[in-house]
C-alpha cells in the first residue's frame, strides 16, 4: 500500500506516490551520481510498465511505499517492505534520486517521519536495513531516528577499485527518540 | 537453473524436485516443529497450489529448489539464491527443511556439505551466507562445523511459540572451505591424476 501525507520540517514532506513519480524512480537509478552504493544500474523498469509496477506498490499488503517530496517536488522515495506481520518486522530504505539536494538533511527528515508512522501507526515491532558503511550519511541519518548497528557484511559492494561493507542496522519503538516525534502524534490536540 | 541437478553426498543426494515430492513437502510446512526451527518454503496449501508453486519456481531464474532423498525416499528440501553482478559469486540458502521423522540421523550435514562442495568445488562461489534462528542448535552446530561465522545478530526477529527469538547471521568463505575441505571433497577426480 501506499502511505499517508506526513508533513515535516524545511519544506519535507512525505506523500503518496503518483505515476509520474514512478517514471522518476525508474530514470534516477540508471545514474551514476545516485547509484554509487544503489546497483547494479540497469533496470527492467520502463516509462512503459511504471503504471504496472505502480499498482504492484499499491496492492501489495507487506509494504508501505511513500514519495519523498522538498519544496512540493518529487526528490525521492521511501518505505518499509518484506513485512513479516507474524513478526511485526520489516525493511527499511531510503533512496534521494536528486543528487543535487545531497546535504540538505531530506534523508534525515523523510526517516524521521517514515519511522514515526511505523511506530505509531503500523505497529511494527522492529525493522531493520542494509547500507554501505562509506555512505555514512545515511546510517548516520537512520541512527538519528533509533537505529543501531548490529553487524557489518564484508566486502558487499565493489567500486572503483574498492571493496565496501555493509552497515547492518535494526530499530525498535523504544529507541525513537520521544523528543522528536513528529507532527501530529507530538501534537496535543491530535485525537488519542 | 531453478530446479537443481543431482549432487551426491554419501548418504543423501540433492536431486531436482518433482510433484511426486509435493505430499512430502505439504506436510513439513505444516508441522509446527519445521515450523518452529526456521521459515517454511511456503505455507500449507491444497495440493493443486503446491503445483502451481513448483511451475512458479521452475521460472525462477536465481533460485535453485533441490529434494533431498535419503535411504529411498524424500527426507527435506534447501532452497538458495544463487547471485554474483555485485559483490562477487555468492549464494545464500533461504530454507534447509530435513523432515523431522528423520532428524539426527545425520542427512543435515550429509547433505549440507554436498551442497557447499556444489557450491565451492563446482560453481567456484566465493561466499555463502544464511540467517538462522539463534536457538536452531542443530543448524548452527552444522554451520559451525563447516566454517560459517556470525557477522550480524537481529535481536528478537521471529516470534512463534508465545516469544521472540533473535535471528543469527552467518556467512562461509572460500577460504573456509579450502582450509578444511578443499583437499578432500571434490566431486571430480582432478584431471591431471586421470590422465
Amino acid at each position: 500500500m501506499f502511505g499517508p501525507r506526513i508533513a515535516g520540517e524545511n519544506g519535507i514532506e512525505l506523500r503518496p506516490p503518483v505515476l509520474e513519480d514512478y517514471k522518476l524512480f525508474a530514470a534516477w537509478q540508471l545514474q551514476p551520481e545516485v547509484t554509487r552504493f544503489w546497483g547494479p544500474r540497469f533496470s527492467t523498469e520502463t516509462p512503459a510498465n511504471a503504471e504496472e509496477r505502480l499498482k504492484r506498490h499499491l496492492e501489495s499488503n507487506n509494504s508501505v511505499t511513500w514519495s519523498i517530496a522538498y519544496r512540493d517536488e518529487t526528490v525521492g522515495m521511501t518505505g518499509v517492505f518484506d513485512i513479516r506481520w507474524t513478526d511485526r518486522d520489516g525493511e527499511t530504505g531510503i533512496f534521494i534520486g536528486r543528487h543535487d539536494l545531497y546535504g540538505k538533511g531530506i534523508a534525515s527528515e523523510a526517516i524521521r517521519l517514515r519511522m514515526a508512522y511505523i511506530w505509531k501507526e503500523l505497529r511494527l515491532r522492529r525493522t531493520h536495513n542494509w547500507i554501505a558503511l562509506a555512505n555514512r550519511g545515511s546510517w548516520r541519518a537512520n541512527q538519528k531516528a533509533g537505529y543501531s548497528q548490529i553487524g557489518t557484511y564484508p566486502r558487499s559492494w565493489f567500486r572503483s577499485g574498492e571493496w565496501f561493507d555493509e552497515w547492518l542496522g535494526e530499530a525498535f519503538p523504544a529507541t525513537f527518540p520521544s523528543d522528536r516525534l513528529p507532527s501530529p502524534w507530538r501534537d496535543e490536540k491530535h485525537p488519542k | 537453473m531453478a530446479f537443481g541437478g543431482i549432487v551426491k553426498g554419501k548418504r543423501t543426494t540433492l536431486r531436482p524436485p518433482t510433484e511426486d515430492d509435493l505430499p512430502a513437502y505439504a506436510r513439513w510446512m505444516a508441522d509446527m516443529r519445521v515450523r518452529r526451527a526456521g521459515s517454511v518454503w511456503h505455507q500449507p496449501a491444497m495440493p493443486a497450489t503446491w503445483k502451481e508453486r513448483l511451475t512458479e519456481q521452475a521460472k525462477d531464474h536465481r533460485g535453485v529448489l533441490w529434494s533431498i532423498e535419503g535411504n529411498g525416499k524424500v527426507v527435506g528440501l534447501v532452497s538458495a539464491r544463487i547471485g554474483g553482478v555485485e559483490g562477487g559469486p555468492n549464494a545464500d540458502i533461504q530454507h534447509f527443511i530435513i523432515d523431522p521423522e528423520e532428524w539426527r540421523k545425520g542427512y543435515g550435514w550429509d547433505a549440507a556439505l554436498a551442497l557447499h562442495r556444489y557450491f565451492f568445488d563446482y560453481l567456484d562461489l566465493k561466499r555463502v551466507s544464511t540467517e538462522v534462528r539463534a536457538d536452531n542448535a542443530a543448524a548452527l552446530r552444522i554451520a559451525e562445523k563447516l566454517g560459517y561465522a556470525e557477522y550480524a545478530r537481529g535481536h528478537q526477529v521471529h516470534y512463534r511459540d508465545g516469544g521472540y527469538v533473535d535471528e543469527s547471521s552467518i556467512l562461509m568463505e572460500r577460504a573456509a572451505w579450502d582450509e578444511r575441505f578443499g583437499t578432500t571433497e571434490r566431486e571430480y577426480v582432478p584431471f591431471g591424476a586421470a590422465r
